[in-house]
């Protein structure tokens, strides 16, 4: 199965979940939010939502700013 | 106490935390202003980059966060911005900003005002910034804004309170806190914009960008402070001639 995650091509094995492909990537959740095609995902549902084969997640966090 | 929707605070002095030279500094600055509240924005994340962790300083120090939609051009982006904000930050406070313009970074009014009317619904406690518009802000205010933002001048500029006369006006006709925000490039601009009335004011460019960030936030927490007390304290008026402090005409006489 293959998503685009922040236009890069990722392959996953099927049924990651959004949680499953955060952990993949190494990714601390702390300030981090997540869009799968356009639609924010709740911080909540990670651990359920299942991806699909050719979603756009799109993952996005905190920075400094004014 | 500045009250903003369900909260409290005792600073009038919001930060924003864009500009400094590194996060250290930002909190250092941070922790001298004595602010409560400070903004924050949203980025695409770099995968290839390692992350900061930002926010666990920053909520030692319990202030309130305030993400940004800075980026968003139009209000579906703005509430796109918005709800990954509040997923990040898990807060519904929100300082919504729309400025499609990359040379002034003007707010636009229209977008800002449709943006703030869906946000309200979608339960985001909306901080506007926008133009110094009285009848904008009493709009935004209409919408179920929890404050409004309006600016001194353009954003980064430092030129002060360019906009003082329909400050003045916003803030005669508000219901809701008027923060000024954008364009405060002194101490003294703040403490101006207290004297004017302003709930509190926001500056992020002037204490970043200056030499030492950490005494130029204390210097603006006192001008915040100063310009506040002043203010309840009723200002003298103004007059155009002159009116005697001492008793000259009596000591004329005498002689």
């Amino acid at each position: 199965m293959q998503i685009m995650l922040n236009d890069s091509i990722v392959q996953l094995t099927t049924h990651s979940t959004v949680a499953e492909l955060l952990q993949l990537q190494q990714l601390a959740t702390t300030g981090l939010a997540v869009a799968v095609n356009n639609n924010v995902i709740a911080k909540g549902h990670w651990s359920e939502y299942q991806l699909q084969h050719l979603d756009n997640v799109q993952l996005f966090h905190i920075v400094t700013g004014g | 106490m500045l009250r903003i929707a369900d909260k409290t605070f005792n600073s009038r002095l919001l930060l924003g935390s864009g500009k400094f030279a590194s996060p250290q500094l930002m909190q250092q600055a941070v922790a001298a202003s004595g602010c409560e509240l400070v903004t924050l924005a949203l980025k695409r994340l770099q995968l290839d980059k390692p992350q900061d962790d930002l926010l666990s300083p920053l909520r030692a120090m319990n202030v309130q966060l305030l993400p940004n939609t800075s980026g968003a051009k139009t209000a579906k982006e703005a509430v796109f911005a918005a709800e990954l904000a509040r997923e990040a930050l898990q807060t519904p406070w929100l300082k919504l900003e729309i400025h499609p313009d990359a040379r002034y970074l003007m707010p636009d009014p229209i977008e800002t005002l449709l943006a703030a009317e869906q946000l309200v619904k979608l339960g985001f406690v909306v901080l506007p910034y926008c133009s110094a518009d009285p009848v904008l802000c009493k709009r935004l205010e209409q919408v179920g804004c929890a404050a409004v933002m309006p600016l001194g001048a353009a954003i980064g500029s430092n030129q002060g309170l360019q906009t003082r006369a329909m400050l003045e006006i916003i803030i005669e006709q508000a219901t809701v806190p008027v923060i000024i925000d954008a364009g405060i490039g002194a101490p003294s601009h703040a403490a101006a914009a207290m004297e004017l009335g302003a709930a509190a004011v926001l500056v992020n460019t002037a204490i970043a960008s200056s030499d030492n960030p950490v005494a130029m936030a204390h210097a603006f927490a006192l001008a915040v402070e100063a310009g506040h007390s002043a203010f309840n304290a009723g200002l003298a008026h103004h007059s155009r001639q002159a009116i005697a402090s001492s008793p000259f005409t009596d000591f004329v006489a005498a002689l």
